[in-house]
């Protein structure tokens, strides 16, 4: 596997994770929130809320050891106006910054519940904007045909959802068997169970979808740069041999078959047993989770430029 | 393309502050060491003194010195000087862009010179060996036990075998410096009584034997900016632009430049001489030139191209009516190539396509071309002639020039190498060797495994009929060609593991070479940049020059030059006043360049020439035209042959053909015949397990095996072997893969450089990587002299580095 | 405003010996793997085999290139931390007391001109020898080359003289970073993006 660019692969999964994370937790506040009450929901949501932040602090770590000089780094957000890597310094910053407070108003319980929805929908935007922006740092490389496509903002997006929804359904479970376990194994009370239920069929449904989408980009992509010839097409053999397939496999097992289980589990989570669901959940993430690493040094591994 | 990543850590250079105090720091205990006998402490001489410093590099001083090795070429290098530490080197800086005025600049290998100087194989101090010959394992001595154990060598191999046990072995690492160089060993040497000779070169071991017996000397043909005044330039295995890239690479680009003549280029590979000056290809199989000259002589001949009354004036042995007395009819050199000779067989352009490889419509295109241009200049490489048939290689592409009466006249030539102009510098007198018998220079294993066994008729002893010792002493200086650029390296280096046969081996060197490894006493010289000399130009057409090579720091380590080195040895064997009449280096030099002066008073006195650094002069006769005299009044300026004309037909070989005892399947023809050997394209073709010519072109980063191990130059031009696709198609082998190649003789492994510039069917190893083998064997350095052999050439005993058939396969 | 400069490579005349190269190095003490100037060579072609006899169609050339300052650099459009700028005289360079070592603008250049000091973690480029220029000096590769392949000045001046031409095979389509640089093509030289032959050295770029 390619591991020159290893920070650059920790770092954007990480980031595109969080901001994946983050959007679907709004996602299963903004619907919960209608059938469920207020305290339930942000019983589930917010342990997976605070796992976001050290996440997002592990990717910005992990950018710093690109860094040729890290005594530098503060000047990277000097050319704000012409480079996209300022414009993801800064965002990244931002997202990570406003999700920090959001989660502090959380906590504290910090202002109106409506400001603090204000507070996570602007955090949001911004993160999908991070997200934008850093697949424009490769995008707008005219020199690297493999990165010129719209291939690449498709799959940065294709990995925040994807890997958002697992880390989510992840995320819940592991709160669940840990208030389980604290409260001596006692059973799920009615509403709790019935939005795991709920927010579970949703995160296996999602991770079905962004597979289908995911499978629909890697062979276009693939194909556009074999007939582009050239660099494009020296690129395109990266996309073979045994870590293509690996990635592959993994993505496939986690998000499609997994998938399906955890949608299939959770309409019956209570014969299923919460215990089934919580390693489904953690084995379609972990599953995925590495297929992206994979397919991350895959992407940087691709970079063949144009010239000399 | 840079991979994102690859960077690796800098080797010596790139950490210039830090290591170069280090370094200055060591070179100032060094000099401490330096005896009152070379002192540098005479007023106005010395780095310290010198006029130029630089507002640039902030350096103190600015010397003037050269490039000093075996390129032909030899470029001046300006050093510019910091506390005592090289920082800069920059090359000639007078001149412009014209040919004759021109500036001299160095190549690519001039340019790296501060990280051969700066090298981490430096050798530091007198050493002697402690394990197996070869292996590498050293011990630091002092000079005096040195001195000492070297002298009582001498001494008593001298006494016990006589001085033709001594060998000064092949080196031209110091090619150039009148006292820096091997003049200074073979001087010393003298002084103790002589020392086996050798004759003829690594290089031009073929030719320089066999052009005598066509032209009565070795005469070269006009320089290349008589190109100027050529129809048509041929290139005959002749690769200035990747051998002597600096002066002589100039010279013939701007002759081009400025006549529009049609060049074609005659080699195996595509080489850079073709793909910048040359206009037509001929690619020709390795060791097949004869047959490809034979048939286009059949195109000249019977399409009644050929210059006859050039022939029938200048020339013995074209037609029957023109051969020696007492040769039986049907030698002459028309019968061989119309079929009415011995061998019957026609020479037609279609026999010689299929040895050559080239098509016949190419052939007689050439021929024609050849033939139709007036005047046309044809010169040789001297590759085709280190190849088993390299005499008649050569002697087949003077017959070109013969046919077409080119010889000695403007635009035209001899078919031999270019030549330059120089005009006279003096050197150190070398004195006489009492010893007058010699060797063929790449038979010295040869001499130490058999010696006695050596004849005259056999193994080409000259000066008497069979040697009575053999070689017991080595003196190896400054040189490589113990392993390294000497044949079948692993079969050496076994060989002299039998300490009972070569019983001392001195070498001195500046690296630690793959030759130096083998040293029984191991001694630090210094470069040329720490000592002052006076160096002859080099290779630059017209343009003549001498180079005040002055002294820019001082010895680094505890390193001495080698002058004094003998001169403490002379001491210790009681010929010091002999050797040195009492002065030192700084006064002999002195001296050569009063000398000089004395023939060329231009040349301004010694401070205004040291400023100066380069005194160049054009040559006063325009172009040099060798046989220029002879073609003017052949009667009044005879060649030095038996007939004093052109001998197509030797007689001189047809009566060593005669006498000589040669190993089975050679020969050796008195006209220059195609003649099948071992190893040549016909076994190829049905050699199963070797079926590929291997060939060592010169590489752009080395001259010889000097500069192999400077990394600036190894980044540049790193050692591969050339296949072309077809053959590394069949091996599954891609540009880069790391592969073997091999035969019988040994194994080494390098990165594949898979090109269309090389013909199917022939791999071409750079000559000069240094000699790595591993615990297996496996030489990983890349040395083409891991599968080289010890054969030699029929009448030359010149070496046949070139031919060899190999292997090659993905690592 | 003062002339912006631009350099002219000579394709005809260039043998890849890489005394332009190695003549940059050591004028600024590059270590192995910091290479400002890089030549790579182009090469391609076929071999048809008829029996013994063979017949070469074979092409190769060389292009020399350290950095084109050019009119659109997208090192400096792509670099975070504005170390990477150009100077009135169109030279390109890196202040090393700004720049991050993030080289971006290394897989954005496609000459490959801003070369990574590993030691130092800085980008490092060629910046024309801005010292000897100052002096009245040619460039250090201009002054190496044995071969006069490399001539610099004033980029019109260059283009009135030797023609426009930046387009040619390894290079990239001129118009992605507008390169001062004006080549004399080698006669196998191929049109960018049309090339049938390939880098033959990408290893030593």
């Amino acid at each position: 596997m390619h591991t020159a660019e290893l920070p650059m692969i920790v770092f954007t999964v990480a980031a595109q994770m969080s901001v994946g994370a983050f959007v679907v937790l709004g996602i299963v506040q903004v619907v919960a929130g209608r059938k469920f009450a207020a305290g339930t929901v942000e019983k589930m949501t917010d342990t997976a809320l605070y796992a976001i932040g050290p996440v997002m602090v592990l990717g910005l770590i992990a950018s710093m050891f690109h860094m040729g000089d890290p005594m530098h780094s503060l000047n990277v957000i000097r050319h704000f106006d012409s480079s996209w890597l300022s414009r993801e310094i800064v965002f990244g910053v931002g997202f990570a910054g406003l999700g920090f407070l959001f989660a502090l108003a959380q906590w504290f319980k910090w202002g109106s519940a409506r400001l603090r929805q204000v507070l996570a929908g602007v955090t949001a935007v911004v993160g999908l904007c991070l997200v934008f922006v850093m697949s424009m740092i490769y995008y707008t490389l005219e020199t690297v045909p493999a990165w010129h496509t719209w291939a690449t903002p498709a799959q940065f997006f294709a990995t925040t959802f994807l890997l958002g929804s697992l880390a989510v359904g992840a995320a819940f479970m592991g709160s669940i068997m840990w208030r389980r376990r604290s409260a001596g194994g006692a059973e799920l009370d009615e509403s709790t169970a019935a939005l795991l239920t709920g927010s579970l069929k949703g995160v296996g449904l999602g991770a079905v979808a962004m597979l289908g989408v995911e499978f629909v980009i890697i062979p276009l992509h693939i194909s556009n740069l074999s007939a582009a010839g050239g660099a494009a097409a020296e690129s395109a053999a990266v996309f073979s041999g045994v870590w293509f397939v690996a990635r592959l496999v993994l993505v496939f097992a986690g998000a499609g078959l997994l998938g399906v289980f955890l949608y299939r589990y959770a309409s019956h989570a209570k014969d299923a047993g919460v215990r089934m669901l919580a390693i489904v959940a953690t084995s379609a993430f972990v599953l995925v989770l590495a297929g992206e690493l994979i397919g991350r040094s895959q992407f940087y591994e691709q970079m063949t430029r144009i010239g000399m | 393309m840079t991979a994102v990543g690859m960077t690796e850590t800098p080797p010596t250079i790139g950490m210039p502050r830090r290591s170069f105090l280090k370094w200055s720091g060591a070179a100032g205990g060094g000099a401490a060491l330096v005896g009152a006998g070379a002192s540098f402490g005479i007023p106005g001489v010395g780095a310290a003194n010198a006029a130029a410093a630089s507002p640039i590099t902030g350096a103190d001083s600015v010397a003037w010195n050269s490039c000093w090795v075996n390129c032909q070429s030899r470029c001046p290098l300006r050093f510019h000087v910091k506390d005592g530490t090289i920082v800069r080197v920059e090359t000639d800086d007078a001149g412009d862009d014209e040919l004759g005025s021109q500036q001299i600049r160095a190549c690519v290998r001039g340019r790296s010179m501060r990280q051969r100087i700066y090298n981490a194989d430096r050798l530091k101090a007198p050493m002697k060996r402690v394990g197996p010959r070869g292996a590498g394992e050293f011990e630091e001595i002092t000079w005096d036990e040195a001195f000492d154990t070297i002298a009582a060598e001498l001494e008593r191999i001298i006494a016990e075998h006589g001085n033709e046990a001594v060998y000064l072995n092949s080196g031209t690492g110091t090619n150039g410096g009148a006292i820096g160089s091997r003049s200074s060993v073979r001087r010393f040497l003298n002084c103790l009584g002589g020392y086996l000779l050798s004759y003829g070169t690594y290089s031009t071991g073929a030719i320089q034997i066999a052009a005598p017996y066509t032209y009565g000397t070795s005469p070269s043909t006009n320089t290349f900016d008589d190109a100027v005044n050529s129809q048509l330039v041929v290139l005959w295995g002749n690769n200035p632009l990747e051998t002597r890239m600096g002066g002589e690479a100039f010279v013939i680009q701007k002759a081009k430049q400025m006549s529009s003549t049609k060049f074609i280029v005659v080699d195996p590979r595509y080489s850079d001489t073709a793909s910048t000056v040359g206009d037509e290809w001929v690619a020709l199989h390795p060791g097949t030139d004869a047959a490809l000259v034979a048939g286009m002589a059949h195109v000249m001949i019977t399409e009644d191209l050929v210059d006859q009354e050039f022939l029938d004036t200048y020339c013995v042995g074209y037609d029957e009516e023109h051969m020696p007395e007492g040769i039986p009819a049907g030698n002459s050199y028309k019968s061989y190539i119309l079929g009415t000779g011995p061998d019957g067989v026609v020479k037609t352009p279609a026999w010689a396509s299929q040895i050559t490889g080239v098509t016949s419509a190419q052939i007689i295109s050439v021929a024609r071309q050849i033939a139709g241009a007036k005047p046309c200049a044809i010169s040789q490489g001297w590759g085709a002639q280190r190849q088993m048939n390299g005499e008649n290689s050569a002697r087949a592409v003077f017959m070109l020039a013969l046919l077409t009466g080119n010889v000695g006249i403007p635009g035209g030539g001899t078919g031999d190498r270019e030549t330059t102009y120089n005009f006279k510098v003096a050197g150190f007198p070398e004195l006489k060797n009492p010893v007058g018998t010699s060797i063929s220079i790449c038979m010295w294993t040869d001499a130490v495994e058999r010696g006695p066994e050596m004849t005259k008729l056999r193994d080409g002893v000259r000066g008497k009929d069979k040697l009575d010792t053999g070689i017991k002493f080595l003196f190896n200086y400054a040189g490589n060609t113990i392993v390294n650029q000497h044949m079948d390296a692993n079969r050496t280096s076994k060989l002299l593991q039998d300490e009972s046969l070569l019983e001392f081996i001195l070498v001195i060197d500046n690296q630690m070479t793959a030759s130096a490894k083998f040293a029984d006493i191991l001694l630090p010289d210094v470069s040329n940049v720490e000592q002052r000399d006076l160096t002859a130009g080099g290779s630059t057409g017209d343009l003549g020059y001498v180079i005040y090579a002055d002294k820019a720091i001082e010895p680094l380590f505890d390193s001495k030059p080698i002058y004094e080195i003998l001169t403490e040895l002379a001491k210790r064997l009681g010929v010091e006043e002999e050797f040195t009449e009492g002065k030192t280096q700084d006064e002999w030099i002195d001296e050569l360049i009063e000398a000089t002066r004395k023939d060329t008073p231009a040349i301004p006195p010694n401070e205004e020439f040291r400023a100066a650094g380069v005194y160049r002069q054009n040559n006063p006769a325009g172009h040099v035209i060798p046989l220029k005299a002879f073609r003017d009044d052949p009667v009044a300026n005879p060649l030095k042959t038996p007939s004093g004309k052109i001998e197509i037909f030797s007689k001189q070989i047809w009566d060593i053909a005669h006498t000589w005892e040669l190993p089975e399947g050679q020969r050796i023809t008195a006209l220059p015949e195609h003649i099948v050997g071992a190893e040549g394209v016909e076994e190829a073709r049905t050699n199963e397990k070797y079926p590929l010519q291997c060939i060592g072109h010169h590489y752009k980063s080395r001259t010889h095996s000097t500069y192999g191990n400077v990394p600036w130059l190894q980044e540049a031009h790193p050692q591969m072997v050339w296949i072309n696709p077809a053959d590394a198609r069949e091996r599954g082998i891609e540009n880069d893969d790391v592969v073997q190649v091999f035969n019988d003789r040994g194994r080494i492994e390098l990165v594949a450089r898979v090109t269309p510039r090389i013909m199917p069917g022939v791999l071409s190893v750079p000559q000069g990587a240094w000699y790595r083998p591993d615990k297996d064997g496996l030489d990983r350095g890349g040395s083409i002299n891991t599968l080289t052999s010890w054969n030699t050439t029929p009448l030359a005993k010149a070496t046949t580095a070139h031919t060899n058939l190999v292997q090659v396969e993905k690592a | 405003m003062a002339a912006e400069l631009g350099f002219h490579f000579d394709q005809t005349l260039c043998n890849g010996c890489k005394a332009c190269s190695v003549a940059c190095k050591d004028k600024h003490d590059l270590p192995v793997g910091v290479t400002w100037r890089r030549v790579a060579e182009y090469s391609g072609g076929t071999w048809q085999r008829d029996g013994n006899t063979v017949v070469p169609n074979v092409f190769s050339y060389y292009t020399s290139i350290a950095c084109n300052h050019c009119e659109d650099p997208i090192c400096v459009r792509v670099c975070p931390t504005t170390a990477m700028s150009q100077g009135p005289d169109g030279v390109v360079t890196v202040d090393q007391d700004v720049c991050v070592g993030c080289r971006y603008c290394e897989w954005a250049c496609p000459y490959s001109a801003p070369q990574f000091d590993a030691e130092a973690g800085h980008m490092t480029k060629c910046d024309l020898c801005a010292d000897y220029r100052s002096e009245g000096k040619d460039p250090a590769c201009v002054a190496a080359c044995p071969s006069r392949a490399l001539s610099y000045g004033p980029v019109e001046e260059l283009r009135a003289e030797h023609g426009d031409l930046a387009g040619v095979e390894p290079l990239p389509d001129p118009a992605i970073t507008r390169p001062r640089l004006v080549i004399t093509p080698h006669r196998d030289a191929q049109p960018s993006g049309s090339g049938t032959g390939s880098v033959a050295n990408p290893e030593e770029l």
